[in-house]
């Protein structure tokens, strides 16, 4: 099994085995571990294929690479460096980024992402590492360099993964948030917060039209990237100055709509599957879903099969993603 | 096929939105979610050419997977 939950011992015995791994765990069960060819996100929430949705601070979930990849580099960034990381993404391969939430990389890559040079020109997928929700403000998420021992709490680490000329890397994600059939929303400049909003080109105070129009913040507003649906997740309204804050960032001149409200997320992902979302399952190499998901859907105790994986404080298919599964595959060529 | 050149009318089709395709390769369409807006608001031939050079350097960068083939055909036949 290439995804799996591990004991803290069971994840000793495969570093030790020289196991090539990419994990996500609390950060008390990462710091057990023994140096060896891994890079691990800190976050004690999963979903697994055993138990489906699940918290732990004793568990840590591996996505065991060693049989695709024919080898790999940890690459460390900071929020300046960053700006290289297509382009020195293995020719032949895939670039695997874990970012710790909230750290100035992390705002910066959201922020900058999409005009990092030679932006998607080779894969890069990975997750925004968290911490237990009790521990917001009291510990920050961070990532580890297993090969270093390096724990960083600002800055990216990327696992460059060569594969064999016969295999090809691609990445792909299931959105169940669609476009409502609401305003127009745009946008005067970039950023995670915003007091105005253009809504049908009009400038409006924020804060007063989502209580007016009485809409979920707990559904995301969504962008029509070229057929693909993007979401920007509300973190909340600060009443004091009417500004509306965001997981991720909007960007000028982008068109967004609030979400159509999904009722039933384990069902409808279900169908999705069934539909349009046509991931050849065998070829599912790492996945990871987003926390707002898990809450907001109650995912604790359900399955998203055949998708397991960490469950993330934002998600990375070239850019910064909310709300949404992420998932790479290796394929024959 | 082949990636074609970028002096092809079919690039500067896709990036100022004057023909919409449905493509498969997804870093194309999210970055072509960006280009098309940026050129719809700046339809200088400065950005045009701008943003030709990077949809077209993702796609010869990419161009021995299958989805980008399949886009490729979609857009340029």
């Amino acid at each position: 099994m290439r995804q799996e939950i591990l004991s803290i011992e069971d994840a000793k015995r495969k570093i030790i085995d020289g196991r090539k791994l990419l994990l996500a765990g609390d950060e008390d069960a990462l710091r057990q571990l023994p140096k060896g060819d891994w890079i691990a996100g800190t976050i004690p929430y999963f979903i697994s294929h055993e138990r489906g949705g699940l918290v732990s601070r004793d568990l840590i979930f591996a996505t065991d690479v060693t049989d695709i990849v024919t080898g790999m580099v940890i690459a460390q960034y900071d929020q300046n460096s960053l700006a290289r990381v297509y382009a020195e993404g293995p020719k032949h391969g895939f670039s695997f980024i874990v970012i710790p939430a909230t750290s100035q990389t992390h705002l910066s890559f959201a922020l900058n992402g999409p005009n990092y040079k030679s932006f998607g020109v080779r894969p890069l997928v990975g997750w925004i590492a968290g911490v237990h929700l009790d521990d917001l403000g009291k510990r920050t998420p961070k990532v580890f360099n297993g090969i270093t021992g390096d724990v960083v709490e600002d800055g990216a680490l990327v696992l460059q993964a060569e594969l064999s000329p016969k295999k090809l890397a691609e990445i792909g994600i299931i959105n169940l948030f669609e476009q409502g059939d609401g305003d127009i929303l745009t946008f005067s400049e970039d950023g995670f917060s915003a007091k105005y909003v253009m809504v049908n080109g009009e400038k409006t105070e924020f804060a007063p039209y989502l209580k007016k129009k009485k809409l979920d913040t707990k559904l995301p507003l969504v962008a029509d990237y070229y057929g693909v649906m993007v979401n920007i997740s509300f973190q909340g309204v600060d009443e004091a100055d009417g500004t509306v804050k965001f997981y991720a960032p909007v960007f000028s001149g982008i068109r967004y709509k609030h979400a159509k409200p999904v009722a039933d997320y384990v069902k409808s992902f279900g169908e999705c599957l069934g539909k349009e979302c046509g991931a050849d399952t065998d070829q599912v190499v790492f996945s990871c879903n987003c926390i707002l998901n898990y809450l907001y859907s109650e995912l604790e105790n359900k399955k998203t099969e055949p998708f397991v994986g960490p469950v993330t404080f934002g998600e990375i298919a070239y850019q910064l993603l909310n709300q949404t599964l992420v998932y790479l595959e290796v394929k024959d060529l | 096929m082949d990636v074609p050149s970028k002096t092809h009318k079919g690039w500067q089709d896709v990036v100022t939105g004057n023909k919409a395709f449905q493509l498969k390769f997804l870093a194309a369409k999210i970055l072509l979610g960006r280009l098309t807006r940026a050129v719809k608001d700046n339809p200088s031939p400065d950005n045009i050419k701008t943003s030709i050079d990077q949809l077209y350097n993702i796609f010869a960068q990419n161009a021995h997977i299958p989805s980008v083939q399949d886009d490729l055909k979609t857009i340029f036949g």
